[in-house]
């Protein structure tokens, strides 16, 4: 695995790799300066179904860069034996993620001339001035926590220090998802959102999302020869990801049968999820997570190529559960009277009527908005990429 | 002092002058609408629900309630959107306004915030209302100002001035002599989603 030959074209590709994600970034950065010039009515966003696909995408990746920091961080907090050298990937993971999530929340604003605002007119009761707090508090700390790796490396700091940050870091992770949460929950106005499940919830679903990325960066570069991490730790991680998803899954049913049982307006966001028009996206992650489940738990079946099958169906629950969650919120109005419906009403205004847009998902994306969601996505796979390559992550030295 | 609302819907016909003399007032862009005229009945919009021998139909105006606990003034990350304590009013300042849409997530009155998802297009190629009404902009969220501009001169909002059933009241809810005040104290009402503890300034007579 570890030849001069596997590594080079392992070099090779990472750099083809880097060139790639940055052609789609740049492309995706354009896409979105036609969405600033146009108008946002080029997206699917309506003013009774306001956020999408940026905002739903902004949730998983504060998910997935949350998750992964926790998951690295546990270990030497606690000061139990880590899971080899990931910590170091770990982190670089959930930088880049958080950039990710930055991106999205900058190309969901009007006005991102305007975001200089945020500093000087911060209205610290606003849910989203405490997750712009939290979460540049966390990139820094984050940097700051792969600075100190670097610092242990050279002999110029104690293990003690990063076992110090590391504590602080796995607060403000567990943190930044928890107020990313509030932005939905603290809303009264949702029948969906407003519930005090929903801050444990996203920090149990960034666990699971975020430890399977790990699983599958990790198993990658293994692959690629560039890490070498002992079965027994893959096999602690997969069990991890296997209890995470289940207490995913059990949050998910007690929020379920509390909003469903009194038989109020609860019993409609059930509905909704279970035989509504968001069942699809219900059920395929309930599939994800219990298939997922079953072969992380059966011995036999966590090879690892099965360990990154069963990762992929937990991010690809999770992200289910995300579009769930955003566009569960607005599929439900809260006034049902009947209105006219105009291009700036609703995602499906076509017929003129307000209550008709409601028939079926009330929001879908329109294609500029996968562009430029694939274009912040693809500006994370090129800082993922290039500090792959060039930063001291503790990878396997590159033979010639 | 707090202005509010008193809106009898035994006099409200549905005929939706409201909607659009305020779209004049303020010069409000194409395909907005702050003051919407709502029909509770059918699914199409003054259409009755029931059934053919007993048809129900109750039209609603609807706009910003004006909330004494608003939903979206807390949310606003730059106070782009708040509550003039003077006199009451829920404001919207769209030079400010970064167009997060937190505020349209947060209110719990659906659909009365807009967010202009394009560049303002108007039908008439000079502005309409009053002179001093705010400028829209691109990219950012407006509403109902209870015709802020109006209010400051000594008038009335622009909904209560010219309804033509007489259905819509605006005065001080402080002053317990004022005309709003009587009429909460002599008619049955009732308030949307009252539930919410918004404590709306927007008052229905049933």
């Amino acid at each position: 695995m570890n030849d001069a030959k596997g590594s080079a074209a392992s070099h090779r590709g990472l750099t083809v790799g880097i060139i790639a994600c940055a052609v789609v970034a740049v492309i995706g950065v354009a896409l979105w300066m036609v969405q600033l010039s146009g108008g946002m009515i080029q997206t699917g966003m309506r003013n009774l179904d306001s956020w999408g696909f940026y905002i739903t995408l902004f949730m998983f990746f504060v998910g997935l860069s949350a998750g992964g920091l926790i998951i690295s961080s546990i270990p030497n907090a606690f000061g139990m034996k880590g899971f080899g050298d990931i910590s170091r990937v770990a982190i670089w993971t959930s930088i880049c993620c958080t950039c990710v999530a930055i991106g999205f929340v900058v190309v969901d604003l009007g006005g991102p001339l305007r975001l200089w605002e945020l500093f000087v007119y911060s209205n610290l009761s606003s849910p989203l001035m405490w997750d712009i707090i939290v979460l540049s508090t966390y990139l820094i700390l984050s940097i700051v926590y792969l600075w100190a790796y670097r610092r242990e490396d050279a002999g110029k700091m104690s293990h003690t220090a990063i076992r110090v940050i590391s504590i602080i870091a796995l607060v403000v992770a567990v943190g930044v998802h928890t107020v990313t949460a509030w932005i939905f929950s603290l809303s009264a106005a949702h029948e969906f959102w407003h519930t005090a499940l929903m801050g444990p919830w996203f920090v149990a679903s960034a666990l699971d999302c975020g430890t399977a990325l790990v699983l599958i960066v990790v198993i990658a570069l293994q692959k690629a020869g560039r890490l070498t991490i002992e079965r027994s730790s893959m096999v602690n991680l997969a069990k991890m990801l296997a209890v995470f998803t289940c207490v995913d899954l059990y949050f998910f049913a007690c929020d379920l049968l509390t909003s469903g049982f009194p038989g109020g307006e609860g019993a409609n966001v059930v509905a909704m999820l279970v035989t509504g028009p968001l069942a699809p996206f219900f059920w395929t992650q309930i599939a994800c997570m219990v298939l997922a489940c079953v072969i992380l738990f059966v011995p036999r079946l966590r090879t690892k190529g099965g360990v990154v099958l069963a990762s992929a169906l937990v991010i690809a629950g999770v992200f289910c559960k995300r579009c769930e969650i955003l566009v569960g919120g607005f599929q439900i109005p809260n006034i049902e009277f009947a209105d006219v419906a105009n291009h700036m009403t609703i995602t499906n205004w076509e017929s003129g009527m307000s209550l008709f847009g409601y028939q079926g998902l009330v929001y879908w994306p329109t294609p500029l908005e996968f562009g430029v969601a694939l274009g912040v996505v693809a500006l994370g796979g090129f800082l993922l990429l290039l500090g792959l390559k060039y930063l001291p992550l503790h990878l396997t030295e590159k033979t010639a | 002092m707090r202005y509010g609302m008193v809106i009898d819907l035994k006099r409200c016909s549905g005929c939706k002058t409201c909607s659009v003399v305020c779209k004049v007032a303020n010069n409000i862009p194409n395909d907005i609408i702050w003051n919407r005229v709502l029909t509770e009945g059918g699914n199409a919009p003054d259409t009755a629900g029931g059934t053919w021998d007993n048809p129900e139909m109750q039209h609603w105006p609807v706009a910003c309630q004006h909330c004494e606990n608003p939903a979206c003034t807390k949310v606003c990350p730059v106070g782009a959107t708040w509550k003039d304590e003077q006199t009451g009013i829920v404001r919207q300042d769209y030079d400010k306004c970064i167009g997060c849409r937190m505020c349209l997530a947060a209110c719990p009155y659906t659909g009365v915030r807009s967010f202009n998802w394009e560049e303002p297009a108007y039908y008439a190629d000079f502005a309409l209302g009053d002179a001093d009404a705010a400028k829209h902009e691109k990219h950012t969220v407006e509403k109902c100002i209870f015709c802020t501009q109006r209010v400051a001169r000594g008038e009335q909002p622009a909904c209560v001035a010219d309804c033509i059933g007489r259905a819509r009241h605006f005065g001080d809810l402080d002053d317990p002599n004022s005309e709003v005040s009587k009429l909460l104290a002599s008619r049955e009402y009732t308030q949307l989603h009252a539930e919410f503890g918004t404590k709306p300034s927007v008052y229905y007579l049933v």
